[in-house]
């Protein structure tokens, strides 16, 4: 197993705060870059993150040519919020309406592929309550000041906001050390390296996002990583320490959904890149209970998962980049 | 004068356009707990914007306040100060993460003083979008140790240690927009701890209770007849003590100000109220300790000097009212030591002090509008008679 990447790969956000370098290698290699916030009922984060982006890395340095925000139909300010600050704002409907239409993470993050227009696309998740431009530019540093780079991660010192008002000093990443990491340490040591594979902020170069399929739901990150590391191998890939970030806790039934999507991508990747057999096929539904009344009753969640295929396959996207398979 | 007072409408507009800029600075540095004595990751914060935004000088006095100096066209004018205090009542263990909708800022701290600071380290960038220059040094400092028991200590040191002479000064305020503080009451912030012995002895045959105690004391204080002239006034403002619902309470803390626009007044209340407190510590056998946090002297320039006179001609051309009451801030200080100064406040909100304080983003370009304005009137010359 390769243990040098590790040392290689991993950065802290501080190598690459010197803005106006960024933006001279960014202008020298000809670059654009998209920065894409996927959103559900974000209201409370939304502007923030909108804000301080757009002040820091387009007007005052810049570095990112656009900001949009892929939506999945929120019910609450979240749009409206995004658009008065000036956002381009999306229903994740709208974008190639002419498919069948899933609802997901996933989903938003693969149709920001057709409607932005950068080399490089920025994904962060749009309920961080600690935001820092530091979120945007110290994933895109990697890719730009080294060639060999196209997927950057992130990974934090995770506290999590619980209560009204207090925070926890330390805590997150359940899902990543119960269930990721024992997964990784079976069948794939190598990417153990990574250390929160699970986080929701990452950038890479569109001519890698657009040759992976996009699981729809919570999987995507999952699927994104051992998609890269099958066809490009893990020295395209970097993460970087960004330090803190504060997010909203999960309650333990809502990580059970989760670690159960991210099983599911997991095996059928493995099975699908011919590592394992299955003797049949999996079931799609995962069973929590409540006691209701002293009696137990099963809470059952559906997961059809469905999957996007590579977006260069999609002739619309084809035509619009000018691309061919 | 006049021709930039006609230009502040439009400035309201120029800085209006770099709002992400102005919000971001919040922010960034409101979301960062700043209890008083505990200012330092606020500090370095405040340093790295000012330093981001290319200050002349970037720097802390001997006391740790940050600084920022946007250097003037003149050699021999005396700078201008604006300052904005750092220190916050919240702790760390508070949530100071904000919440921004499409026209409000919601957080703890947002309403005393992130917006205050916010705006003081945006002033570079506005100054330079609205093409301003000044002949005076433009002084920007964070202070620090400004409230309850930091009495005031960041200000008090970097006027002192200060070695010219300073023209004016503006204090920011987060709220409340259409203030115009231009005179200080003088004030003495006091405690009284009272504490009953735990032990059981003959003193105590009917254990006194330390609530019932300062309850006592407050009757009495309530009972001074305080002058209407000069105007006075004690207020009641903190009361803790006790452990649980069923137990006689055997400690109880009681934190007043007294407030009066003479000197003399303060130190004559406070002899009553010592008084007082002694005579109870007396009758009740129970140790009573009266404590002085601060002190600020009254001091004021008049209604009708050029400094007030030109804020209120600033505020009357932005559509705003100017309320005056006292203050008791980092004006007192600079008052106290001669210089022109006042108090002006950023924006309107609600819920001040408590941890979902509410400011309205709208009104804020007209009050950093107006705090431009002022800082002109000042580099015309208004403080210079």
């Amino acid at each position: 197993m390769n243990r040098s990447w590790l040392e290689k790969n991993t950065f802290h956000y501080s190598e690459f705060n010197d803005l106006n370098r960024l933006v001279e290698e960014k202008q020298r290699k000809n670059l654009k870059i998209s920065l894409c916030l996927p959103t559900l009922n974000e209201e409370k984060t939304i502007a923030k993150e909108i804000l301080i982006m757009k002040s820091e890395l387009m007007t005052r340095y810049p570095l990112l040519d656009e900001l949009v925000v892929i939506d999945s139909g929120s019910t609450d300010k979240t749009r409206k919020i995004a658009r008065a600050y000036g956002a381009d704002v999306y229903e994740a409907t709208e974008i190639l309406p002419d498919l069948e239409q899933f609802k997901g993470k996933g989903e938003n993050l693969w149709k920001a592929l057709y409607v932005t227009k950068g080399d490089i696309i920025v994904y962060l998740d749009a309920d961080i309550k600690n935001i820092h431009h530091r979120f945007a530019y110290a994933l895109i540093g990697p890719l730009i000041l080294f060639d060999n780079i196209k997927y950057v991660k992130a990974f934090y010192d995770r506290p999590i906001a619980i209560g009204k008002s207090k925070i926890r000093p330390t805590g997150g990443g359940r899902v990543t050390e119960l269930v990721v990491r024992p997964l990784f340490s079976l069948f794939f040591p190598e990417l153990t390296q990574i250390l929160q594979p699970l986080s929701g902020e990452y950038a890479g170069f569109r001519e890698i996002f657009e040759e992976i399929p996009f699981p729809i739901g919570y999987g995507v990150e999952t699927s994104m990583i051992l998609d890269i590391y099958d066809k490009w191998g893990l020295d395209v890939i970097a993460q970087v320490d960004l330090d803190r970030r504060i997010h909203r806790n999960q309650d333990t039934r809502a990580l059970g959904k989760m670690a159960f999507v991210i099983l599911m991508t997991f095996i059928n990747r493995k099975r699908r890149l011919g590592l394992i057999d299955l003797k049949e096929d999996l079931f799609n539904e995962m069973i929590q209970y409540n006691l209701v009344k002293n009696e137990y009753k099963p809470d059952i969640f559906q997961i059809e998962g469905h999957e996007r295929p590579p977006i260069v396959e999609i002739p619309a996207y084809r035509e619009k980049f000018k691309k061919s398979l | 004068m006049d021709s930039y007072l006609d230009n502040l409408p439009v400035f309201v507009d120029t800085i209006k356009s770099i709002k992400e800029t102005i919000i971001t600075n919040i922010v960034l540095i409101g979301q960062v707990p700043s209890p008083t004595f505990k200012e330092k990751r606020r500090t370095s914060i405040f340093m790295e914007r000012l330093a981001e935004f290319n200050v002349d000088e970037c720097t802390t006095d001997g006391y740790r306040n940050p600084i920022g100096i946007i250097k003037g066209t003149s050699k021999t004018k005396p700078p201008i100060f604006v300052v904005a205090h750092l220190d916050t009542i919240w702790g760390t263990d508070i949530d100071h993460y904000y919440t921004i909708k499409e026209n409000s800022i919601t957080g703890a701290g947002i309403m005393d003083n992130s917006i205050g600071v916010g705006v003081l380290v945006s002033l570079p960038e506005i100054f330079r979008k609205l093409n301003l220059s000044f002949e005076s040094d433009i002084v920007l400092a964070g202070v620090i140790q400004s409230l309850g028991k930091g009495n005031l200590r960041g200000i008090r040191h970097l006027l002192k240690t200060w070695a010219t002479p300073i023209r004016g000064a503006v204090c920011i305020e987060s709220n409340e927009l259409g203030r115009l503080n231009y005179y200080a009451d003088g004030m003495t912030r006091c405690e009284i701890d009272c504490n009953i012995s735990t032990i059981n002895g003959w003193e105590h045959k009917f254990k006194p209770n330390a609530i019932l105690v300062l309850n006592e004391v407050i009757n009495q204080i309530l009972k001074l007849r305080l002058p209407q002239k000069p105007r006075s006034r004690v207020i009641i403002g903190k009361m803790s003590g006790g452990f649980k619902h069923g137990m006689i309470a055997n400690d109880a803390r009681l934190g007043f100000e007294i407030q009066s626009n003479s000197d003399k007044m303060v130190k004559s209340i406070f002899n009553n109220i010592k008084d007082i407190v002694e005579g109870i510590s007396h009758e009740y056998e129970v140790e009573l300790k009266l404590k002085t946090l601060s002190n600020i002297h009254a001091a004021r320039i008049k209604f009708n000097h050029p400094l007030v006179k030109s804020t209120v001609d600033v505020m009357k051309k932005l559509g705003l009212t100017p309320a005056s009451e006292p203050c008791e801030s980092e004006l007192s200080i600079f008052l106290s030591r001669k210089i022109p100064a006042v108090t002006l406040g950023i924006t309107r909100g609600e819920n001040y002090q408590q941890t979902n304080a509410m400011v309205e983003i709208e009104p804020m370009f007209k009050g950093i509008a107006q705090i431009i304005g002022v800082i002109m009137a000042i580099d015309s010359g208004v403080c210079d008679e």
